[in-house]
């Protein structure tokens, strides 16, 4: 897929595995993409790459949730 | 269909895709998804906006994942970089929970065998939290959770509350047939939502083996109310390949997200039902056309299921551009593994557990992480690399990995037999058997 190399090796997106799978007894791929070939494919993953360094670095855990709101006390 | 119908039905496309992934984005600053996992090959990191999972090389993972960027290599990346499928994955991507097995639609195919009783020993709610959390211990992304019909647990918008804190992304499989009402209050809660529909008006009654069309219908409407990203899966038969355009119209004209299609697999009642129902080879080496012509008409998504990989093959896509889709055959115990009811883990929804080991206890999906490296674990589902003619000569195998296990050891008795429905495997067959037949003749 797209080499993002330029000199200094910029490092590639292997794969994209687009949407998610609410199948829950096989595991879903979206072949929307054989429709329009490679090229679009091509065209896309630049942007997907532009987006994964544009973000702040990924956690590996999930970022903790923020606290739900205390509850309002009325008062007496 | 005029130009004018086409750019309108992909404006209303592009306009629920917009205000879906807004909705997203909101839903998901409230409990944020797991955003990153390494690998042996680099990372695989999770977008919410456009939804991927994108694999990337250890340079780029160097730059995106915030582990990859301390001075010293994590421990994962000790060996040689690999590419993906060279070795199983750390953990599995997704997670299929088939929280019960009770259901009172009694479908004729029904792969789980699913019945108003359902299975002994199911697990709760405490169980199936605790599974969660050893999911996300062990850092998949998302689950699919299934039956029977999942909806009707009173709690299922808790068990999908407790996967969003753990930053797992929880979907759904209904039939739309019972606890449409609890459903509608949770829908949010979940990733994306889909209603099996194996077909329009009576061929729903032909497939199923009983007129439950009205009823999906009504709940896909309802559903699609309250959300967006909600799809139908349709497990594609004999009865209803005629009817697949119908289906992405009708998709298309209740503007749902997806449809996803699924082969027949001989699993459960539909082990009994298979010999009637599944596809003929000329379906199958129509499928993958037919399909994309669909799509493309009504400007609708179109997912296939795993076991679907040789179908596509058939067609000779282009290598580069599947593995690029991440369009692979058989992953069961490597990008999914899946659970029975009791918790009992599996490579996948259809595989039966792995054998009993030495300690007599079959592994449960709370126990992932323990069994996962253990050796031989999943057995044939790993070993696929161990092909024979005419899988070994593919050179789609690497990606395809010899197709459905669980309709090659029904068809003959092996589970790591190539597909028996891969048009390559039916076209040795044919070849072999005309090669005995012309001896035959020479013999005489």
């Amino acid at each position: 897929m797209t080499c993002y190399s330029r000199g200094v090796r910029r490092g590639r997106i292997l794969a994209i595995k687009w949407g998610m799978n609410p199948n829950s007894s096989s595991l879903g791929v979206d072949v929307t993409f054989l429709l329009v070939g490679a090229t679009v494919l091509a065209a896309v993953t630049p942007v997907i790459g532009a987006l994964l360094r544009w973000r702040r670095p990924a956690t590996l855990e999930p970022a903790a949730a923020p606290a739900a709101p205390p509850e309002r006390v009325e008062p007496a | 269909m005029t130009i004018a119908g086409a750019l309108g039905r992909l404006a209303v496309r592009g306009v629920d895709t917009a205000l879906a992934a807004l909705e997203r984005v909101r839903r998901e600053r409230a409990n944020p998804p797991r955003r990153a996992r390494l690998e042996r090959f680099g990372a695989i990191v999770q977008l919410t906006v456009p939804r991927a999972l994108v694999f990337v090389d250890r340079a780029l993972a160097r730059r995106v994942v915030a582990a990859g960027r301390a001075a010293a290599d994590p421990p994962i990346w000790a060996q040689p970089e690999t590419a993906i499928g060279d070795a199983p994955l750390s953990a599995p991507l997704e997670a299929h929970l088939q929280l019960t097995n009770r259901c009172d639609a009694g479908c004729r195919g029904c792969y789980t065998g699913a019945s108003p009783e359902g299975a002994r020993g199911e697990w709760g709610l405490a169980e199936w939290t605790r599974a969660i959390d050893e999911l996300a211990d062990a850092g998949v992304f998302h689950v699919a959770l299934g039956g029977g019909e999942s909806a009707v647990l009173p709690w299922l918008g808790e068990l999908a509350d407790h996967a969003r804190r753990r930053g797992i992304v929880p979907n759904l499989t209904t039939s739309g047939l019972a606890g449409l009402d609890r459903l509608l209050a949770i829908a949010g809660r979940f990733g994306q939502i889909n209603v099996s529909l194996d077909g329009l008006g009576a061929t729903y009654a032909r497939v199923r083996g009983f007129d439950g069309f009205a009823r999906a219908d009504a709940a896909i409407r309802a559903l699609r109310r309250v959300k967006r990203e909600v799809g139908i899966n349709v497990v594609v038969t004999r009865d209803n390949f005629a009817e697949l355009d119908g289906l992405f119209a009708y998709a298309a004209q209740r503007r749902l997200s997806e449809v996803e299609l699924l082969r027949f697999k001989p699993a459960g009642r539909g082990a009994r039902a298979y010999a009637e129902l599944r596809c003929s080879d000329a379906q199958h080496r129509a499928f993958l056309p037919a399909v994309l012509a669909a799509a493309r008409r009504h400007a609708v998504r179109v997912v296939v299921d795993c076991s679907y990989t040789p179908m596509l093959a058939h067609h000779r896509p282009d290598r580069a551009l599947l593995a690029e889709l991440a369009v692979y055959g058989c992953t069961g115990g490597d990008f999914l593994v899946g659970a029975k009811p009791g918790g009992q883990l599996t490579a996948c929804s259809f595989a039966a557990p792995p054998p009993v080991a030495s300690d007599a206890a079959r592994p449960r999906i709370t126990e992932l992480r323990s069994y996962w490296d253990a050796p031989d674990a999943f057995g044939a589902f790993r070993r696929w690399r161990d092909a024979r003619e005419p899988c070994a000569s593919c050179e789609y195998h690497a990606l395809c990995r010899g197709g459905c296990k669980v309709v090659s050891a029904h068809v003959t008795g092996e589970l790591a037999a190539p597909d028996p429905e891969c048009p390559r495997v039916v076209d040795r067959a044919a070849a072999r058997s005309d090669r005995v037949h012309l001896r035959v003749l020479d013999s005489r």
